[in-house]
């Protein structure tokens, strides 16, 4: 019988044959071995610097004439991350993370590496792509695990796996799906054309490749071969067309019209998208939870519970939302036969529930936790928790259009709020030091372009008691409204208890989140200038998930959005966010970056205290787990240790 | 005793449809509208409208009213507006985990409660009576949710004793299902325990002072005779009652011990329904409640009827 592990290495041995494809390391989604040094004996393709001199002379000739051969097959996209990266503008980690998004294989990658060395800590990267691990445990790529459990024999066949889950808040359709609850049923049956790498890299899915076209204005994936749906049939790139014609109209409506996806042969699809987007395989990925692709035989509103199928390792066995959703081994799956014989997800309405089944051994994993109800999960020694740095943030708003936050007085009390709170003190009391530190721009450090040159908003009390007395505000007494979310009710107290120190007087008014986010925003798609979220509260905290790209947030809540409760209308934010979108190259792309960080920072729509890590908490007798912070647990790889 | 039944179940229908209305009443005064709820703050507005005119909730709420109860009275209980699955579906096991939960915690309760009761009442006064009392006070005091959270977390987490999760995976046997019905039903017992003991007591106190047990212990019975024959007998009408009401209670109102628990019941699909505007869903869950609780309660008075020539009588005239 064949391991689950073989079949991807042999895709490995047949896409980088340059390389020793036996490697278990190579897996998909693990790049972790290239991110050490490289060997002595590099030469650079382009430029050999000072250390190719010295070089071993074969071996940097090989590898000079494979690197130019590459220059010759890619795109001026592509040669120009490896000219920055041999310049030592990006780090290898960025440049692992770009090289993945713009489709580098992992054999590309690596030779590019060993060729050109470059280092972590190269300038102006200094907040790395990679989603950094901090706390007790990792973010784990599969592959590590998985591979150096099973080399020592240490992963068992068998046994089912049994995660404690939020209830999914909506029905399982695909591609309307919007809360976490949601997510995880449903992608531990379907998958998506990239799949998650290390950190915030892309790796091959039902894609073993991609690339784009000279302004990234036209993707090309190459569609897995062999592929089967859970229901017995072939995948075919017909399949990949479908499935994104329906994300069309919906999900990606902002990137692609019906029609814009074709299959040019069996396995190739191209896609043609509206804009140029250098980060377009992001929409296909986890990162954008909703891209799942979904069998021929779905509509638009078709629903995953009603009409199971998929291509993952475990098919939909029986669904109940009032119970749970079992799965069983899917042994056709592309990756090889998995480990686990099942995969059972129980739900449950409250965090507590979950991490109490997990001390208590009832379930295996829980997908996702608030920092606020885990000190037991913490101090457990048989439970392995992941914090997972990410984009995921709180925006306390302030409407900028009229009422108390407008003009020029709105503008000196908005700037007393941002200098009144203390972030750092948030983090460490309400996140228990799980997090970074926010600036009031929804860049976060994990980003690859961000701009950590940007001075940090320090807490200044007296400043902000005198931009109060200037804005005539001085005690001026407020209602800030907050949805009773994970750790939103507590940082909503110690705001309040924090601003009480410049003089504000703030009443809360926290609310469940189904009476909130009718609150929050009244009109989600209003047409009144800035477009969107009409009609809600002035003054209050709400909560935005992780993402990939920091689009939503610019898209959304700064410009003409629906989400945008500040009414915020800058026409040079726009641009800025324009040429962000526009921009193909990392250098571009952080220019356009550093302006909106600093319109952001300086015009205060919203005080963006701190970015959270996400948890997630597995038992320490499995191993082989990978997950994004965003309620995608992928088992292909997983099982008990022995 | 027939026109009694029959006057009883009329008077259901009439229980039954007030009730259907006060719920659509209070659902409809609860804040957001149904789309937004099932869709969350992410959908745009074409797509809220769009469910709303497929759920009918965009119809004048006179419309939607009429409309519910033309599909209650001819059983027709409709689709969940959250998972798009029939109600019926959704509803029929959760009343099966709901029953399961609460037949096991009266088969504890029960005994134990009126065994208690008499126990206490024959000792009237003394030590044995006044722990009995106290424990009682004590227990039916706590709130189910305290009680169940305790034991969950020194049982299920500490000792690893029964599960943190109450809801039965298919197929386990009935003396297997106890590992995970155990604590719930532990936790309800304790509640009910000292209610039940209390009445108990109280009524065989009463009838211990009975002229009738006087004359029953006078003319030579046994004891065992008096207690069996004139003083349970008596004294359980108003346990009866109690136990009657706590019946329709447990099915719909241990939601603090089902969510500890994270039981599927009744109790727990009522909260979400209300908490995502699930109006089919909480008004069929809501109605199967007040079914419950009347045919216990009609029940309980056959049976004391049974116990009692005269209430007996006093129904049949």
């Amino acid at each position: 019988m064949r391991n689950r592990g073989d079949a991807l290495r042999d895709h490995w041995a047949d896409s980088h044959s340059a390389h020793n494809s036996r490697r278990p390391e190579m897996l998909p989604g693990n790049v972790a071995w290239l991110t050490g040094r490289p060997g002595a004996g590099t030469l650079c393709a382009k430029t050999p610097g000072p250390r190719s001199i010295s070089a071993h002379i074969n071996g940097g000739a090989i590898l000079n004439h494979s690197l130019r051969q590459l220059r010759r097959k890619v795109g001026p996209l592509e040669n120009e991350l490896i000219d920055a990266f041999e310049a030592g503008a990006v780090s290898r980690r960025t440049f692992l993370v770009r090289g993945s998004v713009l489709g580098l294989g992992v054999g590309a990658l690596g030779m590019i590496i060993s060729a050109c060395g470059g280092s972590d800590d190269a300038t102006g990267t200094s907040g790395g792509t990679d989603a950094a691990p901090t706390g007790s445990g990792t973010d784990t790529s599969s592959g590590t695990d998985t591979t150096a459990a099973a080399a020592a024999g240490g992963i068992k066949q068998g046994g089912t796996m049994r995660l404690a889950s939020q209830r999914p808040g909506s029905p399982l359709d695909p591609i309307a799906m919007d809360n976490i609850g949601s997510y995880t049923p449903v992608v531990m049956s379907m998958e998506y054309l990239c799949g998650k790498g290390e950190g915030a890299a892309r790796a091959p899915m039902l894609a073993e490749a991609w690339s784009p076209n000279d302004d990234g204005s036209v993707w090309t994936f190459k569609i897995r071969q062999g592929v089967k749906w859970h229901s017995g049939t072939d995948f075919t790139a017909a399949d990949v067309v479908g499935a994104l014609d329906r994300l069309a109209p919906t999900n990606l409506a902002a990137y692609i019209d019906p029609g814009s996806a074709v299959a040019t042969d069996a396995s190739t699809v191209t896609v043609t998208l509206k804009n140029p987007d250098g980060q377009f395989p992001y929409q296909v990925s986890p990162y954008n939870p909703q891209a799942v692709i979904t069998p021929p035989d779905y509509e638009i509103g078709t629903l995953f519970d009603q009409k199971p199928n998929g291509t993952s390792a475990f098919k939909l066995e029986s669904y109940d939302v009032a119970t749970g959703a079992k799965y069983v081994r899917f042994d056709e799956w592309w990756g090889g036969k998995a480990y686990l014989d099942g995969v059972e997800i129980i739900f449950s309405d409250d965090n507590a529930t979950q991490i109490n089944g997990l001390l208590g051994g009832q379930v295996d994993a829980v997908i996702q936790f608030a920092v606020s109800d885990a000190d037991a999960l913490f101090a457990s020694d048989s439970v392995t928790v992941d914090s997972i740095q990410g984009a995921g943030h709180r925006q306390i708003w302030f409407n900028v259009r009229e009422g108390t936050f407008s003009g020029e007085k709105g503008a000196k009390i908005r700037e007393a709020v941002a200098l009144g709170v203390d972030r750092q003190a948030l983090i460490d009391t309400v996140l228990q030091g799980r997090g970074d530190l926010g600036n009031d721009h929804p860049i976060a450090p994990v980003y690859e372009y961000w701009d950590s040159a940007q001075p940090q908003r320090e807490r200044d009390v007296e400043k902000a008691k005198a931009l109060l007395e200037e804005a005539g505000a001085a005690g001026i007494s407020l209602t800030m409204h907050a949805p009773d979310l994970q750790e939103i009710a507590l940082l909503a107290e110690v705001v309040q208890s924090q601003l009480k120190d410049i003089g504000m007087d703030i009443t809360l008014n926290v609310e469940s989140t189904s009476t909130f986010y009718t609150r929050w925003c009244k009109v989600y798609d209003s047409k009144t200038e800035p477009a969107g979220c009409d009609g809600g509260e002035e003054f209050g905290i709400v909560d935005y998930g992780n993402r990939g790209t920091p689009d939503v947030y610019l898209v959304k809540a700064y410009a003409t959005g629906e989400w945008n409760s500040a009414h915020y209308l800058s026409e040079e934010f726009n641009a800025a966010v324009k040429e962000y979108q526009a921009s193909l190259e990392l250098e571009a792309r952080k220019t356009a970056v550093k302006k909106i960080q600093e319109i952001a920072h300086r015009d205060i729509p919203y005080v963006i205290p701190y970015f959270y890590n996400t948890l997630t908490a597995y038992s320490k007798t499995v191993t082989g787990v990978q997950h994004t912070g965003l309620g995608h647990y992928f088992l292909g790889q997983a099982g008990f240790t022995e | 005793m027939g026109k009694f039944v029959l006057k009883r179940l009329a008077s259901m229908v009439v229980t039954l449809w007030m009730i259907a209305t006060i719920v659509f009443m209070i659902v409809n005064v609860l804040p957001g509208d149904v789309g937004r709820k099932v869709l969350g703050p992410t959908a745009n507005a074409n797509d809220v409208a769009a469910l709303n005119a497929k759920l009918g909730t965009d119809k004048p709420l006179l419309e939607q009213y009429f409309r519910s109860l033309k599909n209650l009275a001819t059983f027709d209980f409709g689709d969940s507006f959250q998972t798009g699955g029939r109600v019926m579906d959704l509803l029929w096991p959760a009343l099966g985990r709901s029953a399961k939960l609460a037949i096991l915690a009266f088969i504890i309760t029960i005994p134990i409660s009126i065994g208690a009761g008499i126990f206490a009442a024959r000792r009237q006064d003394k030590l044995a009576d006044r722990v009995v009392v106290n424990a009682g006070l004590g227990s039916s005091s706590l709130p189910e949710f305290v009680t169940a959270s305790v034991l969950l977390a020194v049982f299920a987490v500490k000792w690893k004793i029964g599960s943190v999760y109450a809801n039965v995976p298919a197929g386990t046997s009935l003396f297997g299902q106890l590992e995970y019905l155990l604590l719930p039903a532990m936790a309800m017992v304790v509640s009910y325990f000292g209610y039940i003991a209390r009445m108990t007591r109280a009524g065989v106190i009463t009838a211990l002072h009975a002229d009738y047990t006087r004359t029953a212990t006078l003319k030579g019975l046994s004891s065992g005779q008096v207690m069996r024959r004139h003083v349970v007998r008596n004294a359980m009408a108003p346990t009866i009652t109690v136990i009657s009401v706590q019946i329709g209670y447990l099915f719909g109102g241990i939601i603090g011990v089902e969510k500890v628990f994270n039981y599927a019941g009744l109790g727990t699909m009522m909260l979400n329904a209300v908490g995502k505007k699930d109006i089919p869903v909480l008004q069929t869950a809501v109605l199967m409640v007040g079914i419950i609780y009347m045919i216990s309660t009609l029940l309980a008075d056959l049976l004391i009827a049974a116990l009692n020539p005269r209430v007996r009588l006093e129904r049949g005239s």
